[in-house]
């Protein structure tokens, strides 16, 4: 159960630093 | 989860978060050069991001107590194993991106033209591929545990080397010395950490050195090590830590192995017990180990301790998972702790059952159950067979289950069906506790 927890937190990092690298992307595109 | 772990859980969790993303987002201040295609930007991103995960991951193995004390080591080993793939898969497709638009840069011909930038790019992808492959399948390919560990070592820092030498020499971001300056700094952090893991630490440890003063037989292929602090106190430890023990060679030895500590929490004189059975490996030697042999162990680590003394302890030991749990009981018995104790112990038959006979007498000074499970009882047993299950608990525990306090450590297999029973058993999360003795 804790490792069940441990894989939540991978895939939630995981989805973060794609949204991030996302957002980087966006906002260089934008002008920045 | 204990309620004050959660905070402190909480709080590595975000620097990490920092240190992963804080790097990629600083590109982002003073000058920087004319925007690119959004797929051109994001796999730039996938890159850095990728990377300082990579960089991060030597922390992660790094024992530092007050990281992995939230969790317990065995889940930040697992994280680490997970969370590599996630760097990993980040980094391919950061190439693949980049290649997506330019086949002709993957023409082996063309390679072998190509900048010093591009071609660390070949290298550190081969060398975190390498990495992967012999991490996942290191059993299959038939690599010893020693020739995997130093290779893991080796590849991992010719990776991120190259990832720092290719992002270093793309130039792109890095053109302003103010961002290379971090990025390059954060790189010295991460070597940083190898130093501190492999010279600073066993440095340390070289000048706090044990003795074997004892070892003793014990059932079913067992011996205890007993060990005593050659010249310094030694430290203390919460029964049921556990720590890394090196035999055979010193502490700078790429491989050491966990072990929990055996013996009672309750002494004063530094000497601490490992109990550890014969696996066929290197453990068939410690019975052989000569008394006077000189030791390292790093340690204690690990957050699978006894509990509120208000609530029952149900330990849960699978073969020589009883380990931890012979500290607990051996603990509560030199402080005179009479909370009430449950142990369900699970072993192969009567005659395999380690600490059989201690255990027996130790129920006289402390309010101890013992329910024996055995895989092969002997003719005429009436106790409880086959494996541990929520039935027994049912047929052992006092209802509400989800008041006491749960303790669990044995083959991987077991735990996970432990873990199933209690969470049907409606027993939350922080009310247990488990340690894989196999997570390295």
């Amino acid at each position: 159960m804790r490792r069940l927890f441990a894989d939540r937190l991978v895939f939630a990092t995981g989805v973060i630093v794609i949204l991030m690298s996302i957002l980087f992307a966006l906002l260089r595109v934008a002008g920045f | 989860m204990r309620l004050g772990y959660a905070l402190h859980g909480t709080i590595w969790i975000a620097l990490y978060l920092l240190f992963i993303l804080a790097p990629l987002f600083a590109l982002l201040a003073g000058m920087w050069p004319p925007a690119r295609d959004f797929w051109t930007e994001f796999a730039v991103a996938l890159g850095y991001s990728g990377l300082a995960m990579m960089g991060l991951q030597i922390g992660l193995t790094a024992r530092f107590r007050y990281v992995t004390k939230p969790w317990g080591e065995d889940v930040i080993y697992h994280f680490h194993r997970q969370i590599s793939l996630i760097a990993v898969g980040l980094i391919v497709t950061h190439a693949v991106i980049l290649t997506a638009g330019r086949p002709e840069t993957l023409v082996p011909r063309n390679m072998l033209q190509a900048p010093w930038s591009a071609r660390f790019a070949i290298v550190s992808i081969g060398a975190l591929i390498a990495l992967v492959v012999a991490a996942l399948w290191r059993v299959r390919l038939k690599i010893g545990y020693e020739a995997w560990h130093l290779s893991h070592i080796v590849l991992a820092v010719v990776a991120i080397a190259a990832g720092v030498a290719h992002m270093v020499g793309s130039g792109f971001y890095l053109v302003d010395p103010w961002k290379r300056a971090l990025w390059i700094g954060l790189t010295i952090f991460w070597i940083g950490l190898l130093l501190y893991v492999r010279i600073v630490k066993p440095l340390f440890m070289l000048r706090r050195p044990y003795r074997v003063s004892e070892v003793r037989r014990e059932r079913s292929d067992t011996s205890t090590l007993v060990m005593r602090p050659d010249g310094h106190p030694g430290f203390r430890f919460s029964p049921g830590q556990f720590g890394w023990l090196t035999v055979w060679g010193s502490p700078f030895k790429i491989t050491g192995h966990p072990f929990s500590f055996s013996s009672s929490a309750a002494v004063t004189n530094g000497l601490v017990e490992m109990s550890i059975r014969n696996l066929g490996d290197f453990t068939s030697e410690i019975h052989k180990m000569p008394v006077g042999q000189r030791v390292y162990l790093d340690g204690p680590y690990g957050a699978f301790t006894i509990g509120n003394p208000a609530d029952m302890h149900v330990l849960i030991g699978g073969g020589i998972g009883v380990t931890p749990m012979m500290s607990m009981i051996r603990t509560l018995a030199d402080r005179g702790d009479t909370r009430p104790v449950i142990l369900l112990y699970g072993n192969r038959d009567w005659e395999s059952i380690t600490f059989r006979e201690e255990l027996e007498a130790l129920q006289a000074r402390l309010n101890l159950t013992i329910v024996h499970v055995l895989a092969n009882p002997p003719a005429g047993w009436t106790g409880e067979q086959g494996f541990i299950t929520a039935e027994m608990f049912k047929r052992h525990l006092p209802p509400p289950y989800a008041d006491h306090e749960y303790f669990i450590c044995g083959p991987d297999v077991m735990m996970d069906a432990i873990e199933k029973a209690l969470g049907e058993l409606d027993v939350p999360l922080s009310k247990y506790h488990s340690e894989r003795y196999s997570f390295v």
